[in-house]
């Protein structure tokens, strides 16, 4: 009797799950007659057997350096990592529908990681993705589901005094995305009084209440929405990380961004406070794919297929105020 | 906790919005799920063919997705609601469906031979409705009614999904500022209580004051 109550309840969530996707699809497609609202393919992408052979080419840790019953001990025995993350964050950790392999930045990081403790190279293998989301990134860190967070996770003190920082393994910085005709805003002052969309998983939305505090904020849960709600007059303008506003203008001929990145947030690895070994681990290792190139290549893969130019300089490790 | 409730003032506006938006789309659940319950008992085909598939649309499609294609959808056509105005509709549409089902098994409650004796006394069909039926009938509306309610109350949080700043999405920026998950959806889930049992006990009272003496 359970099982069969089971098997309805997964029935009915994969149907629920087929219409809103059936929506969704229905959305991008009559989202604007010129271009899709949602990630398309036309932004210059790198195949799979390129990415895989970045990560395939990255270090891997000394034996000694596992030390036992270390966090990185438990990773290595289990046979990979598990990782807290997303599965639709463009440029960063973004699902590839065909191969089911996640690709990204912050997804590629994770996988170099686990190569580096497992030493292992079959990419899909290497990391088993729990999907987080801000009220869930702490406890899932605490109560050990997941070994290491990688989710565009911005390093605040407050947070910190929960989990352990790696890293900054990247700097980014909020910019604005506007309609193409909107020649209003061009700068952070401008959003005062102004409908302001972002993602409600982001710390775009902590940048506004600091930078803009009379931005009027609308808390949407993916991107694609965003860029709707600017597209259809909901929204004056959407903050959100440069790199992807830079992608989504690179899609969307409707909309443009303006202006230059007016925040710093360094993006760390979220690891267990409990294990401080983890985190000397994980920093260790960071200075290591910083000097090999192996980060490098990665920006390029990921994140240097939208922003023009080389990859910048990664930021120093302990930096940031919380790490 | 303590950053918790210092914000608590900020949670408290965000009750409101949500104490409105179910307000605003209970409300609209009975009115429209009354007509629709009339609807579907009269005895006039086209019009019960009608609240039929109102109530089989509205009732077996998931309410987020509802949200995004008022939301998103009706952008395209050119019309544009405010989000707040959506989701309260949003609210009401779906209510209705499930309000017009409880009235309607209200109704089928009341004995037909009560019909029966309200026609061989000459009355119309709107006038046995309006005075022999449905006075009996919303006796035992009343705790339907109330489930009704607190299913409106609760699914607004929903609408925190589509950008509205309700309880819920100001739970989830406190959160995002502090990481203070647990304590912040402790205090929200509290709150969300406090609206679902006020609900409730509205219903008691009610259902004490409808009570046929014996």
């Amino acid at each position: 009797m359970s099982q069969h109550i089971a098997r309805y309840g997964l029935l009915r969530r994969t149907s629920i799950l087929a219409v809103a996707s059936a929506v969704s699809v229905a959305l991008v497609g009559c989202g604007s007659s010129s271009a899709a609202v949602a990630p398309a393919a036309t932004a210059p992408t790198v195949s799979s057997s390129e990415y895989n052979a970045i990560i395939a080419a990255a270090p891997v840790a000394d034996t000694s350096a596992i030390t036992r019953g270390s966090w990185m001990e438990s990773v290595k025995t289990r046979g990979h990592l598990q990782v807290g993350g997303s599965d639709a964050a463009q440029l960063f950790s973004l699902k590839d529908l065909e191969t089911g392999e996640l690709k990204g930045f912050d997804a590629g990081l994770s996988q170099m990681l686990a190569r580096y403790i497992t030493g292992k190279t079959d990419v899909l293998s290497l990391t088993k993705l729990t999907t987080v989301t801000v009220d869930t990134r702490e406890t899932l860190l605490q109560n050990g589901t997941v070994d290491a967070v990688f989710a565009t996770y911005t390093i605040t003190p407050a947070r910190a005094k929960k989990v352990a920082f790696a890293g900054a393994y990247y700097e980014s910085g909020d910019a604005i995305l506007v309609k193409k005709n909107n020649t209003s805003i061009k700068e952070v002052a401008d959003l005062k009084g102004k409908n302001v969309a972002t993602e409600s998983n982001s710390t775009a939305a902590l940048s506004l209440k600091k930078y803009a505090p009379q931005a009027r904020l609308q808390l949407f849960q993916t991107d694609a929405e965003c860029v709707a709600a600017v597209q259809q007059g909901r929204a004056d303008a959407y903050v959100l990380d440069q790199g992807i506003l830079i992608s989504d203008a690179s899609n969307n001929p409707a909309v443009k961004v303006v202006g230059q990145p007016f925040t710093k947030e360094p993006y760390g690895i979220g690891l267990p406070l409990n294990k401080p070994e983890a985190k000397a681990f994980v920093n260790t290792w960071l200075k290591k794919i910083y000097a090999d190139g192996s980060w490098n290549k990665l920006w390029k893969a990921t994140i240097g297929t939208v922003v023009s130019g080389d990859a910048p300089a990664p930021p120093t490790i302990g930096s940031a105020d919380g790490s | 906790m303590n950053i918790v409730l210092s914000h608590f003032g900020d949670l408290l506006g965000g009750f409101w919005v949500t104490i409105e938006l179910t307000l605003l789309g209970f409300a609209g659940s009975v009115v429209l799920g009354t007509i629709l319950a009339v609807c579907r008992v009269v005895p006039i085909t086209p019009l019960r063919v009608i609240g039929a598939s109102y109530v089989e649309f509205f009732r077996n499609i998931p309410l987020l997705t509802l949200m995004f294609l008022f939301i998103f959808g009706l952008p395209d056509i050119g019309i544009t609601y405010s989000l707040f105005a959506s989701a309260a509709i949003c609210l009401a549409l779906s209510g209705a469906a499930f309000t017009c089902e409880a009235i309607r098994s209200g109704i089928n409650t009341v004995p037909v031979g009560q019909a029966e004796a309200a026609r061989a006394i000459g009355l119309t069909f709107t006038q046995s409705l309006r005075c022999v039926i449905l006075p009996q009938a919303f006796r035992s509306m009343v705790q339907p009614l109330v489930n009704v309610f607190i299913g409106v109350a609760l699914s607004s949080s929903l609408a925190a999904a589509v950008a509205v700043n309700d309880l819920t999405n100001r739970t989830q920026q406190l959160n995002l500022e502090y990481a203070e998950a647990v304590a912040a959806f402790l205090v929200a889930g509290a709150l969300y209580l406090v609206l679902s049992l006020g609900g409730a006990g509205a219903g008691a009272w009610f259902e004490r004051r409808l009570a046929i003496q014996r």
